[in-house]
């Protein structure tokens, strides 16, 4: 079945699946099957910020007074978050675009793609102000042993649906040899991959930035890297609609309000799904123990951190239908975490790193009323 | 005043709130309840609240998926006498 960009054929899209029915032509939001998806896009809009807007440039006599172990959990954690963003910014289209039913659903992920590469550009946007030449931050991402073993990870499943559907799209359902490697292509092989992917993809939204969120607000606790905080504010607001959006893909499955063979692929592949999540919440945990190898930051050790991600783990798990695995985490260990995740905070209250278009604004306002109080009208 | 409402929450705590305390979230903060939350605002699902019997209102409309049996108290109030598992 090749994909065409603009399918001729009439359909319905009021009774498509969410994926694999006819592919969207007339991008239209009039109507919607899952109106979710539209809400999400206005709110995600809602959200939109840049980067060069913070003002991050006290940050870099902070990061110089930091001890070695300190810039090591700073630097490594910008390093992972780049690795998950240059991913985001671009798999959901990839990989879920060709094969999206839905108007609505597709800009989504559109939308969603969009801001993931809003994230990385603020990454760039932070080193260069710490380092005058970055280029060995980034070109440790593909080099470091402990960020390719999470990238391989994270990239599988993404890889996988997005080479079935390339088989599909160009020969369709059968036994197609590559390589010399036989693959069984058939719609419900594809709906398989396409579970499996959203699960993992909902377990990196869900869980793989909140080690970094933690020690990033630990330091802004001590008032350090307050441009940084910042902005890694402004990232979680995002991530936590992208997560919504995970969230909701893989309920309407399992309750049965979309694809019905989804439904059931969501009950045969259950374990899979759990033990996704468990990987994810496992490698967060050694992650915890390569940032703190050479001694901990004041306010943050591994521990503490191992424990919210069980707490964190915990919440998401119960969001998707699954027991909470680790009953003995429910109260949250870094409570002064959700100050730096309440939504109405970040554009509110600009605090201490002050938002630089604001400034603008300020200053425009004061001008244009002085002109205006000289003027005899 | 606001109708006055009473809470029974993880099958110990008694207490009372009404809608001038504002969300039910902040109603319990003002008990001095543990709450989790992330965004307060409805589209991070943090909050989820098990609602065992009784009603409540949303006061915004919520983005984060609500399974069956469950209530986000971050953008909801009390519209019964409620019992609640948080
Ligand atoms: S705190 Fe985010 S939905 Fe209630
Ligand atoms: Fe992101
Ligand atoms: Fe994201």
């Amino acid at each position: 079945m090749s994909y065409s960009t603009f399918s001729q054929e009439q359909s319905d899209p009021l009774k498509e699946p969410m994926f694999f029915g006819h592919s969207v032509n007339v991008a239209r939001y009039d109507q919607q099957k899952h109106s979710i998806f539209e809400k999400l896009i206005e709110k995600q809009i809602s959200f939109f910020w840049r980067p060069e807007e913070v003002d991050v440039s006290r940050d870099r006599v902070d990061f110089n007074k930091m001890t070695d172990s300190e810039k090591h959990i700073f630097i490594s954690n910008l390093k992972y978050q780049t690795l998950l963003d240059s991913v985001q910014g671009r798999s959901p289209n990839i990989a879920l675009l060709p094969i999206v039913s839905i108007p609505e659903l597709e800009t989504w992920i559109e939308t969603w793609s969009f801001y993931e590469t809003i994230h990385s550009r603020s990454y760039t946007h932070i080193l260069r102000n710490l380092f005058s030449d970055p280029s060995e931050v980034f070109e440790d991402i593909v080099i470091n042993e402990q960020i390719k073993k999470r990238a391989a990870d994270i990239s599988r499943y993404y890889d996988d649906l997005i080479f079935y559907t390339q088989l599909w799209q160009t020969q369709g359902e059968g036994q197609h040899e590559v390589d010399g490697e036989v693959h069984n292509v058939t719609m419900r092989e594809l709906k398989k991959k396409l579970f499996l992917c959203i699960n993992s993809v909902n377990a990196l939204e869900a869980i793989r930035f909140y080690v970094s969120f933690a020690c990033t607000f630990a330091f802004a606790e001590r008032e350090l890297m307050e441009g940084n905080s910042k902005i890694i504010r402004l990232i979680a607001r995002d991530e936590n609609l992208h997560l919504v959006s995970t969230q909701h893909i893989l309920n309407l499955w399992q309750y049965g309000e979309d694809d019905p063979e989804m439904k059931e692929i969501a009950e045969e592949l259950r374990d899979d799904a759990y033990n996704i999540f468990m990987t994810a919440v496992e490698q967060e945990k050694e992650w915890a123990h390569y940032l703190f190898r050479d001694g901990s930051m004041i306010g943050l050790n591994e521990d503490m951190l191992c424990q919210y991600v069980e707490y964190i783990a915990n919440l998401r798990m119960e969001a998707i239908g699954f027991d909470a695995p680790f009953e003995n985490r429910r109260s949250n260990p870094l409570p002064w975490m959700n100050k730096y995740l309440v939504s109405d905070n970040v554009q509110v209250a600009p605090q201490e790193a002050e938002i630089s278009s604001y400034l603008v604004g300020q200053i425009d306002s004061e001008v244009s009323a002085a002109d205006l109080g000289d003027f005899d009208l | 005043m606001a109708k006055a409402f009473k809470v029974k929450l993880n099958g110990q705590h008694e207490l009372t709130v009404d809608a001038s305390q504002g969300s039910l979230l902040e109603a319990l903060e003002q008990h001095q309840i543990d709450v989790h939350y992330h965004c307060r605002n409805g589209f991070c699902g943090a909050c989820r609240t098990k609602l065992i019997c009784g009603k409540v209102k949303y006061t915004s409309e919520p983005l984060a998926f609500i399974r069956k049996g469950d209530i986000l108290p971050c953008c909801c109030i009390a519209d019964s006498d409620i019992e609640i598992e948080h």
